[in-house]
């Protein structure tokens, strides 16, 4: 498992819907903010990437330090983006198409309205058992 | 990389140098520096200075063991190559100094012995080169065999220069060229392979020496353009750098460490210019990669741990301005497929930006770190104090100290604590801020160009910090703001909370009370997620002044503005902060873009979509707070555009209600005015309408504290929107009002109606107007509930057909004149407005405008409308009044406007047409001419002086009986020369009445007194009026003049509408000039205008029959009274003609 990761889920109108810090990591908290500054200015990136190819996954499309972001872009717009140290990228992909799954789950909710933040304690606790399984 | 010496920046360059001769070196210099590749020139004038070039360097004995080296590289090692070791030199001699005198020769030859002895034991080459003046001088075979065989050279480094000839002198000139590149290239080539013999062979005693021969044989490589060589050796150099860090004994750790990395630095700088250099931009960024990643762990001691960070901050500074400067740019194939498996480069890693800001950040990183070692370093070293006199050493990123006693100086190497005093005292007297600063603008205008907003509002973002952190509030404060824009719009609420931390903060500092309490109140109704952790005070400087975003930290915030607020209120002020503050009350207007808007939310919504001036009318207003604490509202004035409908609601709790309100405002006591976080408070007030027009409420003005007023847009709960930050899966969308359709419909403006108009205004009609009357249409204006002030009647006639003129389109171009004219109004007293005159403001052809009398309630005022048909046309007339109900300014801007309208016919009432009665002819008859056909006007004969007789019909064609005054011929000029006109029979008694559809005969006669072929009679005048006496009597008796004793018989025939008694048919003898009266009694069954059984008349003798026209026989029957013995006879009357 990857020291260091912090997950983002943001919405098509760049508004984050979901976070979590699943690093195996001794948590700081100073490094929280950290991390989402550099996964806000990744959006820059992904922005103009998105358009250019047809993968879903795209990987390190922006690093800072040692730290990189690994993006994947779900149904309409909806980003999921990763901050991590290591650089399993199976392990990163298949995180990804679980997570992507169960946000499936959540967008088919007829009482989910789309681009409102997820606070399904179920969906947080399958994220962070995928971050351990996979990163 | 300004900082680099110079020799390091650019690439090697051979040098040569030339002794002798010194009238002749700027332009061999010139032409060896333009050479490709170039040359640099060593010139020393004469031969004495040539012991310069001996070895400077002690001579060290070959016998004693070898030392360990003191350092790496030595730092003057570059520079002595590229100045003062040349690769070869050239000794000139003029040629007459070594044909002529043997002194001469003497001195020529002890010159080179002593060049040859100073480059002796080096592999400098030795060139001689003889100058001539002219290429004929030729120099004996002897002399050059001689010489050569002096300097111990080959026979091709023996060169002649030519000096008067252009030509042999940039031939021979050449040839020196040649031979110097010749010279450089096995000069260092035979340098490169000495020392990497000694790599190859292991022949060295420490890592120290493997690294410095790596360099060395690098920068041989470099002078002869060998690159990849020389990149090779760099590489190599560097690998064994890394692993000498734990290895390294020979300086205490941290000196070690400085060492070794600014040692790689070089190394680094070095690989990356010349990977540039080849525009090998990928590797290169890799290769920088690597670096980084290899050093960023070796952070050393925490105490010099800005020593680190300084240097690895450099270490991105140079890499951007080498990537900068070096132009080079993202190969075409690469770019589409960043983050993909054949290409792990991100597209920032090619802009020089994407350095500078880290460089900037890891500055950051290394303020920080000055700072806990400054703290730690006053607590303990206070007394040690900072070692004097340290200065570099002759080792690149060693630092010694220099010691005097008396007249010897020693340098001594420092310990570890030395140097890191030193070095921190070095460090503290750098203001690394404006660097920073200087550093994230750079890369924030470079992103900004490159429509990076996010990554420029980060940019943005570090230098607010470093501004705060340099107690620039202002500047600090201004930029916050920009980067909180971004947060805001696109909702990271977690960068946005500590970017209001910071603007809270930056308030505080400049005092602003305002700004203070908006951004606390702002953080303290932010959203946060759940999952956020407890509060950290180690990490308080990293996390901002904001603090952890957790819900007890929002609460907090908004108690301790609460707090300043109370402190405000105390009369001592005992808060050392915002203590100038003077102003009584805060004001923070929050309107539907403002950030405010999750502090106080205010929706407003009328119950009705219009309503009558001056009803009672309800209205919702609910407020909605997302701040974490409930709020207590001490006043709530609600506020519309027509003030009279303000009202304050007070909480009943307070004490002492303020009561400074305007008179106007209702004022209404509320039991509690709480608002809870996230729940809708909502108040229903019945409020009374105000004048007519929009009515609209603007604004919610709450006071909290009695200090704070917050101002909030009225909103309408139809168009509001939703809180983009506040919407969460789990939380129900709550509705501003409890009813739903009021909810979604809503809106918080309201249209008053106008007031009815209490007036009346009666159009009058008499029917078809007639064409050429004065047609008078009476306006009736009746006060039924209203005073009328200044009021205005408006007159506007219309062509009923459309069109609005009253014109013919070809009457309009020809002249002004109009169909119908509206000539005048007057009064119902029959008087005109003469006195009145400036009051009738307008009077058009089809248009006027007439004042209107001040009329109180009840009263009642009538005009005439005087309209003039020139031409039977149907039109529309419209009449409006407005008025209004008071004559003060502010009543007279509401109007109240009455319009009626009515169609009137315009008719021709009478067609008249003539004709010529001829007396008999009394000639023979003669065919005196041929009368021709054609021509409409028909002309006629007449005799003459005979009297003719003229007889002229006047038919009614209304329906009113018309009054015949008098019909004239008015004969013209011409007419009365040439014939009389007599009226044979006229109009009796004054005037002849006319029923509807009869005629009036009048018979002139006409008398020609000459003949003429053309001659105009005259004009027919007639002169009538309507019939005032209409339908008053029923019986007509009508005189006939008969000569004769008539037998006449008559018959009637039966209609539907009547029953009478009588004959059918009978017959009568009527003597000459009597009448006989037949009677018949009627009894019409249905009212209203109904036909008369219809009679025929026949005379008997002349069998001619007469039947009244139906017009004439038509009779209007009034509803009876309820009696039943009510009859209604009626005459027919007949008239013969003989």
């Amino acid at each position: 498992m990857a020291s260091t990761a912090c997950f983002v889920i943001v919405s098509k109108n760049d508004i984050p819907i979901y976070e979590a810090e699943v690093g195996s990591a001794p948590k700081k908290e100073d490094l929280a903010h950290q991390h989402q500054f550099i996964l806000h200015a990744a959006l820059d990136v992904v922005q103009d990437l998105a358009w250019t190819t047809n993968a879903m996954f795209l990987r390190s499309v922006d690093r800072f330090s040692d730290l990189v972001v690994s993006v994947y872009d779900s149904v309409v717009h909806t980003r999921f983006m990763l901050l991590h140290d290591s650089r399993s990228d199976d392990g990163i992909k298949s995180f990804f198409q679980e997570v992507h799954e169960l946000y499936i789950k959540i967008f088919l909710n007829p009482l989910y309205l789309p681009g409102s933040r997820i606070t399904s304690s179920h969906f947080d606790t399958k994220v962070r058992a995928l971050a351990r399984k996979y990163l | 990389m300004e900082d680099y010496p110079e020799e390091l920046r650019t690439p090697p360059v051979s040098l040569v140098s030339i002794v002798g001769c010194p009238e002749l070196h700027p332009s061999i210099s010139a032409a060896l520096s333009s050479q490709q590749p170039p040359m640099n020139t060593l010139a020393l004038p004469d031969f004495s200075k040539a012991s310069i070039l001996a070895r400077s360097g002690k001579a060290r004995d070959p016998l004693a063991p070898p030392q360990a080296p003191a350092g790496i590289l030595k730092k003057d090692w570059l520079l002595k190559h590229r100045t003062r070791v040349p690769a070869a030199v050239a000794a000139l001699f003029r040629a007459d100094q070594v044909s002529g005198d043997p002194a001469q020769w003497l001195q020529a030859c002890s010159d080179l012995e002593n060049l040859k002895s100073a480059i002796q034991g080096k592999n400098t080459k030795l060139v001689v080169v003889l100058v001539q003046a002219q290429a004929s001088d030729e120099l004996s075979e002897d002399v050059t065999v001689a010489l050569r065989k002096r300097a111990e050279i080959d026979s091709r480094h023996m060169i002649v220069l030519v000096e008067q000839d252009e030509t042999e002198w940039s031939r021979s000139l050449s040839k020196l060229k040649n031979v110097f590149a010749e010279l450089c290239s096995a000069f260092y080539k035979e340098e490169g392979r000495r020392i990497k013999a000694r790599i190859e062979k292991r022949n060295f005693s420490s890592v120290e020496l493997s690294i410095r021969y790596c360099f060395k044989v690098a920068v041989y490589a470099e002078f002869r353009r060998d690159w990849p060589e020389a990149l090779k050796f760099y590489e190599e150099g560097v690998r064994v750098l890394r692993e000498m860090i734990g290895t390294s004994t020979r300086l205490p750790p941290t000196q070690r460490l400085v060492e070794i990395k600014a040692v790689a630095e070089q190394f680094h700088f070095k690989i990356s210019t010349l990977l540039l250099h080849a525009g090998k931009v990928v590797e290169a960024i890799l290769w920088f990669r690597k670096h980084i990643r290899s050093y960023e762990r070796v952070v050393g001691t925490p105490e010099v741990a800005f020593l680190h960070w300084e240097w690895f901050s450099r270490q991105f500074l140079v890499f951007g301005e080498l990537i900068e400067t070096s132009a080079a740019t993202v190969p075409d194939t690469l770019s589409p497929r960043f983050g993909t498996a054949d290409n792990a480069l991100t597209e920032w890693e090619f802009q020089p930006a994407y350095y500078y800001q880290l460089a900037a950040t890891y500055l950051r990183e290394k303020r920080y770190a000055i700072e806990c070692s400054s703290s730690v370093a006053n607590l303990t070293t206070e007394a040690s104090g900072i070692p004097e006199s340290v200065m570099p050493s002759v080792y690149v990123g060693q630092y010694v100290r220099l010691f005097e006693q008396g007249d010897t100086v020693s340098v001594l190497p420092l310990s570890d604590t030395e140097y890191t005093s030193y070095a921190l005292s070095e460090a503290e007297r750098f203001q690394d801020s404006y660097e920073i600063i200087a550093l994230f603008r750079k890369a924030y205008e470079s992103f900004q160009s490159l429509g990076a907003t996010r990554m420029a509002s980060a940019c943005s973002r570090g230098m607010a910090i470093e501004y705060y952190a340099a107690g620039d509030f202002s500047n600090a404060k201004q930029l916050f703001d920009g980067v909180a824009g971004l947060y805001r719009q696109e909702g990271w609420t977690t960068l946005l909370w500590e970017n209001l931390g910071y603007l809270r903060e930056c308030s505080r500092k400049l005092n602003f009370l305002k700004d203070f309490i908006s951004y606390s109140l702002e953080m303290a109704a932010l959203p946060l997620f759940s999952g956020s952790g407890e509060e950290n005070r180690e990490n308080k400087i990293k996390s901002g002044p904001g603090g952890s975003p957790t819900i007890s930290r929002r609460e907090n915030i908004q108690q301790e503005v609460i707090n300043v607020l109370k402190r405000k209120q105390a009369p001592d002020g005992t808060n050392d902060e915002f203590d100038n503050a003077m102003e009584e009350t805060t004001h923070l207007d929050i309107d539907q873009i403002s950030p405010l808007r999750m502090v106080l939310t205010a929706s407003v919504a009328f119950h009705d979509q219009s309503v009558k001036p001056g009803s009672p009318l309800l209205i919702s207003v609910s407020l909605l707070s997302h701040l974490p604490s409930p709020v207590v509202v001490d006043q709530l004035e609600v506020q519309f555009n027509q003030s009279d409908c303000n009202f304050v609601i007070h909480s009943a709790q307070e004490d002492s209600p303020p009561l400074d309100s305007n008179l106007h405002d209702q004022v209404v006591e509320a039991t509690s005015l709480t608002l809870f976080t996230n729940k809708w408070m909502r108040l229903t007030r019945e409020i009374k309408s105000g004048q007519s027009g929009k009515l609209e409420c603007l604004s919610v003005k709450a006071t909290i504290n009695k200090h704070l007023v917050i101002c909030c847009h009225a909103e309408s709960p139809a168009s509001m929107e939703d809180f983009p930050l506040w919407k969460f899966e789990d939380h129900v969308e709550t509705l501003p009002t409890k009813d739903n359709v009021l909810a979604f419909s809503g809106q918080k403006l309201i249209q008053v109606e106008e007031p009815d108009a209490q007036v009346d205004l009666v159009l009058n009609s008499a029917g078809s107007a007639l064409v050429g009357e004065i047609f008078i249409v009476p306006v009736t204006i009746l006060s039924k509930g209203h005073a009328v002030h200044s009021g205005e009647l408006k007159i506007n006639l219309v062509d009923a057909k459309g069109g609005g003129l009253l014109m013919s389109p070809r009457e309009a171009e020809e002249s002004e004149s109009h169909d119908v004219e509206l000539l005048g109004v007057s009064t119902v007293d029959g008087k005109e407005l003469k006195e009145e005159v400036d009051s009738i403001r307008k009077i058009q052809y089809s248009f006027g405008v007439v004042s209107v009398p001040t009329l109180s309630e009840g009263d009642s005022w009538s005009c005439k409308l005087e309209i003039k048909w020139h031409r039977a046309k149907s039109v529309m007339l419209y009449v409006s009044l407005g008025y209004s109900l008071g004559s003060t300014e502010e009543e007279a801007l509401h109007r109240l406007n009455v319009h009626r309208s009515l169609q009137i016919e315009g008719q021709i009432p009478l067609l008249v047409t003539h004709q010529l009665l001829r007396p008999f002819r009394r000639e023979p008859l003669l065919l005196s001419e041929i009368r021709s056909l054609g021509g409409d006007d028909k002309k006629c004969s007449l005799a003459m002086n005979e009297s003719n007789m003229f007889i002229v019909n006047a038919r009614n064609c209304t329906e009113v009986p018309l009054r015949l005054h008098s019909m004239t011929i008015e004969p013209d000029d011409d007419g009365k020369q040439l014939c009389s006109v007599q009226q044979v029979s006229g109009i009796s008694n004054g005037h002849a009445v006319i029923a509807p559809s009869e005629e009036y005969k009048g018979i002139f006669s006409v008398n020609p007194r000459a003949s003429s072929s053309n001659f105009h009679l005259g004009d027919i005048c007639l002169n009538w009026s309507r019939d005032s006496s209409l339908g008053e009597d029923q019986e007509t008796h009508v005189i006939m003049k008969q000569r004769l004793p008539e037998e006449i018989k008559y018959s009637l025939v039966d209609s539907q509408n009547f029953v009478f008694s009588g004959a059918h048919n009978h017959a009568a003898f009527i003597l000459p000039k009597s009448e006989h009266t037949v009677s018949h009694k009627l009894v019409p069954l249905g009212s209203g205008s109904q036909q008369l059984p219809r009679i025929t008349v026949t005379s008997v003798r002349y069998s001619a029959a007469l039947t009244p026209s139906t017009s004439a026989a038509t009779v209007f029957i009034y509803p009876s009274e309820p009696k039943f013995n009510l009859e209604t006879s009626c005459s027919t009357s007949d008239e013969c003609v003989s």
